[in-house]
């Protein structure tokens, strides 16, 4: 047993004063986490260097105030006290589970020193004595411990605000010295002119908040035991306010936490309406609300709008539960951009204070004030800024500016803007990391380790094994086999790139790979989650390279295709061919085609070995149709994602958009991944029932589909959504012959109304949730792309795990508890929604970059046609097929005059009246009535609404109400060959007709699966042509799926 | 409000203590001189006070009489001045009638009744005591005036006087020390110890904050010497998986405790046999 001793300790509780005794032990070994340490410390973890010339102890105030300096990470050696920490938690949460990642993170040099637990940096509060003073007091009494402890090797610097402090301390011990901030940053640190800036804007900031008083504009807010109180007698609701991105003025919702609430009238959102009543929450933040009495409920705007104020809105839809903000729990305050306004915007400020009011990028987002001297240089420019504090006073909330992105409008600014907004951090691969790498260079040529061999299964030449994968792609981490066995039986393999093996657990490598989550494709570049040598050499199954892998092996009976026996584990392998979709394809049709691993051979041989290449490759084929099908019996879905593919030349030009191609075999290798995630979850959950990481897509909520089902009901469809197979059966019948783009949007709506699938730990929810709604499988995981995403690698981990405990062999590590999964399972959900917000945002930049180059009026690209597929009050949602984009088109301008068409089609603006349906749109002005039905085809043409402080938009004006006339020949419906020769089988299988548009994207998840190398570099292509401001590129994407 | 961090991630609690640290204890026995044993212990800055009467001849209703084993009886109560707030706690109170119970199942599984057939081992329970003293000298001038009193009912004695977490296991000690320094026969020290698990980590011997603080605890009561549970109480909510990792906990702090109480009572006989050899 340690010594101990005790101490009394003073605290007051909530409500009354009290004094209580805590007991407080104090020992003489704390780990001090320094190399230079000379009395043998338990050091585990991170350490400090020793060749630095100081280390910096920060006093309380200064972490509390000026943490975000300390983050920069040119800063070394700094020494967080547990009095430090003690406080920022009861002051601000958020910006201690700040401090406490920062400590984790290997890649800060910080520490923790529990100086109140060591006996000799220990010091009681001594009566009287004031809280900040004693604090202050710890800290130095910490710092001078260090000195002592490390033997005077190493000079401390303690930094503080406490000037007092500073007299105090600074001539008492030699060896440590006491400064404050500003010279601190100034003697060490002149030449990081990034911390001095981030020092001054924040220090302004403090001081505007403390001049700050005035009348209140906003009521107060309810301490925090009155709103846990009235949470729990439901008088208020707890929930995240969520404000709409169309109206952020006014509306803004709550959804409500738990659903579980016994007031049953509670199933929808909580409107929250203007913004006296939203109470100065951002949106984000976690909120309690109050029910406003029914005769103050309101209806939600169903008007198109450009986000502008609007007044007198008289069209409302019936009331919703009304209420208003009486408390934050949580701030989910995180960096905004914002843009600077324009010279004129300043002056009409008060001059000399220099407080500037700033628009976020985010329209969800108010105006931050801010205070800099800089103002002048940085107008038109997008900053990063944090919100500091919203007092009751104000109409804005108070900040400082971080870091300044550039001048708005250009290419670099506005993608770097996407990646902050979107919370995605990604710095260069550090030196450390990639000292960790192996080697694979001419010199010194990666081999495969001998012991590895031994351990594995060795599949070289047993296997006929192969790759297909998008022309051009590096990151291949999915090969396939199949052959015949004696015994009537077929075996079917897949070998996934062994990345674990390179990527140990704890190593600096996984960490970045953790934080990062996953693989970033935005539209012209794309960011690794592992290093280069990693993800396109030594974890990529190149075709004629002994590779590592993990693999999962079944027998199939020859027959019936049931499963016989899986075989999990490690094993070694050589693709022998690196093929692409469409080479695939032909070889499957009998086309004659050149296979690049087979030019060297002679003609013998190489018709032998095409032979039993294609065979294998039906044999796949046919396994996967079975799979297919019997997945269908279940209830599999079909959606519609729009994806339009751009089609390149030799000099990586655009040339033209293709709609991609749906290839059987896509879905053939789809399937074959899908089998695989599905048995290795069943694998990883049976072997940890409580800790597995598994995915779930959880049923749609049924009020989603309204929208679906009244539009299908416009068109005389009707669309039955109890359940996945009902879904998908009815959406199979819902085709009108005339027009294939009607199926595509029932798809997609049915798309949009789908909720995310998402990862999760088996341990944190009851086993009838695993279920997997769109693939119809009670249990998935992904384990077949390691190499850009992190969950595959944790499921790799796991499985290797379970093969370990069935062998009964001691692995070195229990595997992650299920808190920790679940956590991970967490990140690794956040980051791929913004991952794929970011991917959406910059395929909308760049298709607003493509049509801001040209000249609406004449330009035929700017005219297009497109499918009304849903009507509003004052206008209609159309869809256009050929760039994949959704959008409003106005049929009511803000003038009052409405859209009328001609005789010939050709429509102009009239003053007039808009009348809703709800099939159908009708103006009528005095030259006559035109109506606007479903699924009409008009002619809008594009342009580019451009505005400096959000992203800039596509705004469609429709020009006239017939068919856009060279509409026809763009209409993917490419009823090909091989598209009938799978119906047919199909139909032999289980007479499950599928019509096919387009190839299958479940989610966009799993559209990814196939789309991993996004080679050309559009991004430099568009730098050099941007500076000749000739902009030839074509490129249109998806635009972000979500409307309102 | 919601979470005070009882685990940092350098792996100390509140107090400064590891995960598996006991507090300090602290024991004296024979501090009364009318009582047949006696004992003070402090565990941490939880105090406790325990009085053993007997074995003596069944007093009360002779209808409970046992003819082959001893009754034993158990008598809980807490000072009103135990906690921060200061209450008062009238015996019979629903808690201590509770924790009587359970002391009771664990001393008849320690001590040997069968030696004293017939007699009775009243247990009761009371609690008063109104004054304030933070002189442990005090309490016992004050208890022991309250004991000649109550003379007649008690066989064991016991009472918190400072309440800090983990009550049950500490009168628990304080009753095994009284029960030895009574003279009466016991099969093994009966040691008691409440666990916690926070994050994953079992966390021994808590304090009043931690068990405050939402964790699921334990409280276990061992014979150390077999190994044999006397008694394994827990209401909170805890996976299974977790629950075999929580009694190894128990069980090693339990037999921590027993350490120190062979201490004491070793120092207690030294310093007695010394007294009486003179």
């Amino acid at each position: 047993m340690i010594k101990t001793e005790r101490v009394l300790h003073l605290k007051s509780c909530v409500g009354r004063k009290l004094r209580v005794v805590r007991e407080h032990y104090l020992r003489e070994r704390v780990p001090c986490c320094s190399s230079l340490c000379q009395a043998d410390c338990v050091n585990d973890g991170k350490l400090l260097p020793g060749d630095l010339t100081h280390y910096v102890v920060p006093d309380v105030a200064v972490v509390v105030d000026y943490l975000e300096i300390l983050e920069f990470r040119e800063l070394q050696g700094i020494i967080f006290t547990q009095t430090a920490c003690q406080a920022l938690q009861s002051k601000n949460r958020r910006y201690y589970k700040r401090l406490q990642t920062l400590v984790k993170d290997p890649r800060h040099d910080c520490v923790l020193f529990a100086n109140e637990f060591q006996k000799y940096s220990y010091c009681p509060r001594e009566k009287g004595e004031s809280q900040e003073k004693w604090q202050t007091r710890c800290v130095y009494s910490a710092a001078v411990w260090y000195y002592n402890h490390l033997a005077g090797m190493m000079n401390i610097v303690m930094i503080t605000e406490d000037p007092e402090a500073v007299d105090q301390f600074s001539s008492l011990t030699s060896g440590v010295y006491v400064i404050s901030v500003q010279d601190y940053l100034q003697s060490f640190w002149s030449d990081l002119q990034a911390a001095h800036e981030l020092f001054s804007s924040i220090s302004q900031a403090q001081q505007e908040t403390e001049g700050d008083d005035g009348e209140k504009e906003f009521p107060e807010h309810l301490p925090a035991e009155v709103l846990e109180a009235g949470i729990k007698s439901e008088r208020y609701i707890q929930g995240t306010l969520n404000v709409n991105k169309h109206r952020a003025q006014n509306e803004a919702f709550v959804r409500p936490k738990n659903f579980s609430t016994k007031s049953t009238d509670l199933t929808w959102d909580v409107l929250v309406y203007g913004r006296k009543n939203r109470n100065r929450a951002v949106h984000g933040d976690e909120v309690v609300v109050e029910l406003l009495p029914k005769n103050e409920w309101r209806g939600r705007d169903t008007a198109l709008t450009d986000g502008d104020e609007k007044t007198g809105e008289d069209n409302e839809s019936t009331p919703l539960p009304t209420g208003r903000i009486v408390g934050i729990l949580q701030r989910n305050w995180r960096d905004y951009v914002v843009t600077f306004p324009t010279r004129d915007g300043i002056q009409s400020q008060s001059r000399n204070s220099q407080r500037i009011l700033t628009i976020p990028w985010d329209q969800r987002i108010p105006k931050i004030r801010i205070s800099t001297q800089q103002a002048e240089a940085l107008q038109d420019h997008r900053v990063v800024v944090r919100i500091d504090s919203w007092e009751s006073t104000s109409f804005y909330p108070n900040g400082h500016s971080v870091r300044v992105l550039g001048r708005a409008g250009e290419l670099e600014t506005e993608v770097q803007t996407i990646l902050l907004e979107n919370c995605i951090h990604i710095l260069p691969f550090s030196d450390a990391q990639l000292r960790e790498m192996p080697v694979n260079s001419l010199e010194k040529p990666w081999t495969v380790d001998p012991s590895e061999v031994a351990e594995r299964r060795d599949l070289r030449d047993s296997r006929l094994v192969f790759s297909i994968d998008p022309r051009g792609c590096e990151d291949v981490d999915d090969t396939l086999s199949v052959r015949k066995l004696p015994n009537r039986r077929l075996e079917l393999g897949v070998h996934i790139a062994d990345v674990t093996h390179f990527v140990k657990e704890g190593s600096l490598t996984d960490l970045e790979a953790r934080s990062r989550a996953t693989t970033y494709y935005l539209a012209d570049r794309r960011y690794d989650m592992l290093p280069a040598i990693l993800s396109a050499d030594l974890c990529s199954l190149l075709g004629g390279a002994d590779r590592y892998a993990m693999s999962v092996l079944w027998e199939l009976d020859a027959e019936s295709l049931e499963v016989q026996e899986v075989w999990y584990g490690r094993t070694l392998i050589r693709s022998s061919y690196q093929l692409h979709y469409e080479l695939a394809q032909a070889l499957l049709n009998g086309e004659q085609v050149e296979v690049a691993e087979l030019a060297n051979l002679g003609p013998q041989e190489k018709g032998s070995k095409l032979a039993q290449l294609t065979e294998a490759l039906e044999m796949l084929t046919h396994v996967a149709r079975h799979l297919r099908a019997k997945r269908d019996r279940g209830g599999a879905l079909e959606l519609e994602g729009v994806e339009v593919g751009a089609q390149l030349d030799e000099e990586r030009n655009i040339t033209a958009l293709v709609p991609r191609q749906p290839l059987e075999v896509h879905e053939t290798v789809a399937e074959c991944m899908i089998y695989a995630n599905h048995w290795v979850a069943r694998k990883i959950q049976e072997a940890f029932p409580n800790q597995a990481l598994l995915r779930r897509h959880p049923p749609p909520q049924q009020e989603l589909f309204n929208q679906l089902v009244d539009t299908a009901k416009a068109k005389g469809f009707t669309i039955d959504t109890r359940s996945n197979k009902a879904l998908a059966a009815s959406l199979d019948r819902a085709v009108d012959p005339q027009d294939p783009l009607v199926n595509r949007l029932f798809r997609m709506m049915a798309t949009t109304a789908m909720s995310q699938a998402l990862y999760f730990s088996t341990g944190a929810h009851p086993q009838d949730q695993y279920y997997h709604y769109g693939l119809a499988l009670d249990r998935y995981t992904h384990f077949t792309s390691p190499i850009r995403r992190y969950a595959d690698i944790v499921v790799h981990r796991l499985l290797t795990a379970a093969l370990h405990m069935q062998s009964g062999v001691v692995s070195g590590k229990a595997p992650a508890s299920n808190k920790e999964v679940e956590e991970m399972a967490h990140h690794v959900n956040s980051k791929n929604r913004a991952a794929q917000a970011a991917q959406m945002r910059s395929t909308a930049l760049f298709q607003c970059l493509f049509f801001r180059e040209r000249d609406p009026q004449t330009d035929p690209c700017c005219v297009a046609d497109a499918v009304v597929y849903s009507i509003r009050d004052n206008g209609v949602l159309v869809f256009i097929p050929e760039y994949g984009a959704r959008g409003p088109v106005y049929l009511k301008n803000k003038e009052g005059l409405v859209v009328v068409a001609g005789q010939d089609g050709s429509c102009d603006w009239q003053g007039g009246t808009v009348r809703k349906y709800p099939d159908r749109i009708t103006t009528t002005s005095s030259c006559g009535t035109s109506t606007f039905k479903l699924f009409d085809h008009i002619t809008v043409r594009i342009s580019v609404h451009s505005s400096t402080c959000h992203a800039d938009r596509l705004n469609l004006e429709v020009i006239s109400n017939k068919p856009h006339h060279s509409a026809k020949s763009q209409q993917p419906s490419p009823q090909g060959r091989s598209q009938l020769v799978k119906e047919v089988v199909r139909q032999n299988e289980e007479a499950l007709a599928q019509e096919k548009t387009a190839r299958r994207p479940k989610l966009s998840k799993e559209e990814r699966e196939f789309r991993q190398s996004k080679t050309p570099s559009l991004y430099s292509i568009l730098e050099e042509i941007r500076e000749l401001a000739l902009m030839d590129l074509e490129r249109a994407s998806r635009l972000p799926a979500t409307t309102a | 409000m919601a979470g005070l961090e009882l685990l940092s991630d350098q792996g100390y609690r509140l107090d400064g203590r590891k995960a598996t640290e006991l507090r300090k204890l602290q024991a004296r026995m024979g501090v009364f001189t009318q009582a047949d044993g006696s004992a003070y212990l402090e565990q941490g800055n939880t105090k406790a006070l325990a009085v053993v009467y007997g074995p003596h001849e069944m007093r009360g209703s002779r209808s409970r009489t046992l003819h082959d084993r001893a009754v034993i009886n158990c008598q809980y109560s807490m000072a009103t001045f135990s906690t921060a707030e200061r209450k008062r706690r009238p015996h019979g109170d629903r808690k201590s009638t509770e924790m009587s119970l359970h002391l009771k199942q664990t001393f008849e599984a320690a001590v040997m009744t069968q030696l004293y057939p017939r007699s009775q081992i009243d247990i009761y329970v009371k609690v008063r005591v109104g004054l304030t003293l933070h002189l442990v000298r005090g309490i016992i001038a004050e208890i022991d005036f309250f004991v000649i009193v109550h003379k007649h009912v008690s066989i064991v004695f016991q009472q918190i006087l400072q309440s800090d977490g983990g009550n049950y296991s500490v009168c628990v000690n304080a009753a095994t020390l009284a029960v030895i320094d009574a003279g009466i026969p016991m099969r093994d020290y009966v040691c008691a110890c409440t666990v916690g698990f926070v994050d994953e980590t079992p966390l021994a011997d808590l304090c009043y904050a931690e068990e405050n603080g939402g964790v699921s605890s334990l409280a276990l009561a061992l014979l150390p010497r077999g190994g044999q549970i006397a008694l394994l109480q827990m209401d909170a909510r805890l996976h299974q998986d977790h629950l075999e990792t929580l009694i190894e906990a128990a069980m090693t702090a339990c037999k921590g405790v027993s350490k120190v109480l062979d201490e004491v009572v070793r120092q207690h006989l030294q310093e007695a046999s010394v007294l009486t050899g003179e």
